[in-house]
């Protein structure tokens, strides 16, 4: 089964996927995709760290090539977040690369071989303001993979403001 | 507690005064309301500006809201569904507004979401 979460910033889209696992007693694993530059980043995975803590999470920091993840059925994966992994895709070249089915497919697989997939995505295409090229590509990629693994997933939930609406399937919890 | 959110200008405050009884004079402005007064107001709009105000303070200060006024209706915008501001000072807002709007939901018998003027209840009995 996949879930795709999205939702604004500090929505509580985090301990929403992490309360779906919480019930799975065998091999739970965390996708961590953020990468420990800056303050800010650190604040955040560090924030998420202690969140996580006790809950029988491994962490596998993969920042590129979710295809490269090789995982078997018995587990469980929330990956967090497709923001931080498209962008990551994108800008860590010397040119801008467009790596919109590399990650649907990268995705795809993985929820192929896992038992359970829980993504958290973002929505960052709603405050109306024109960026400069690069950003207004991201926006255009990242929406384009939600579209598409929204398409694709068994549940699609958004968080507003900690409360989960859903959008399609069922809410798991 | 009651929680009325939405994206800017979508109808939160009508809806406030339309459909929970709310008069213009139990509204206190979360952009210049006294927040030492708050623990009495019947409605607070724009609690996002207030969160503004009170920066980093504004975490202990919702929990507080919650405890002493817990039949208040809070009008709050959705605005963190877009890029990472550049500026920190906003990205604390930001995440701020978050925190505080999760701590509102969590703490809220029911939450209003306000688009284009129509309501969906997204916690709560939909009466």
């Amino acid at each position: 089964m996949t879930t795709l979460i999205t939702g604004g910033s500090k929505c509580g889209k985090s301990s929403f996927a992490e309360k779906m696992l919480d019930s799975f007693s065998g091999r739970k694993i965390y996708i961590a995709t953020m990468q420990p530059y800056g303050t800010d980043a650190f604040e955040a995975i560090e924030r998420h760290r202690k969140m996580r803590k006790g809950k029988g999470f491994e962490t596998i920091e993969k920042y590129t090539d979710i295809h490269e993840l090789n995982l078997n059925d018995e587990c469980v994966v929330l990956l967090e977040c497709l923001g931080n992994l498209c962008a990551n895709e994108m800008f860590s070249g010397d040119e801008i690369s467009i790596p919109t089915d590399k990650i649907v497919n990268g995705l795809k697989s993985l929820a192929n071989s896992v038992s359970q997939l829980v993504i958290v995505t973002n929505q960052v295409c709603c405050d109306g303001i024109s960026y400069p090229d690069g950003t207004e590509k991201y926006i255009s990629v990242l929406g384009e993979i939600n579209r598409r693994i929204a398409k694709y997933a068994d549940n699609v939930i958004e968080c507003v403001y900690g409360v989960p609406v859903l959008m399609k399937g069922e809410l798991p919890c | 507690m009651v929680m009325i959110t939405g994206g800017a200008f979508q109808g939160k405050t009508a809806y406030a005064l339309q459909d929970l009884g709310i008069k213009c004079d139990d509204i206190a402005d979360g952009k210049e309301c006294v927040p030492a007064a708050l623990g009495k107001a019947r409605c607070i709009s724009r609690y996002h500006e207030l969160v503004r105000r009170l920066g980093d303070d504004s975490i202990s200060f919702t929990e507080e809201l919650c405890r002493s006024n817990p039949d208040a209706v809070i009008i709050i915008d959705e605005i963190g569904c877009g890029i990472v501001p550049i500026e920190k000072s906003e990205r604390i807002w930001r995440e701020n507004v978050g925190r505080c709007g999760c701590i509102i939901a969590a703490n809220s018998e029911k939450v209003i979401r306000i688009v284009c003027g129509i309501p969906t209840v997204i916690k709560g009995e939909n009466e």
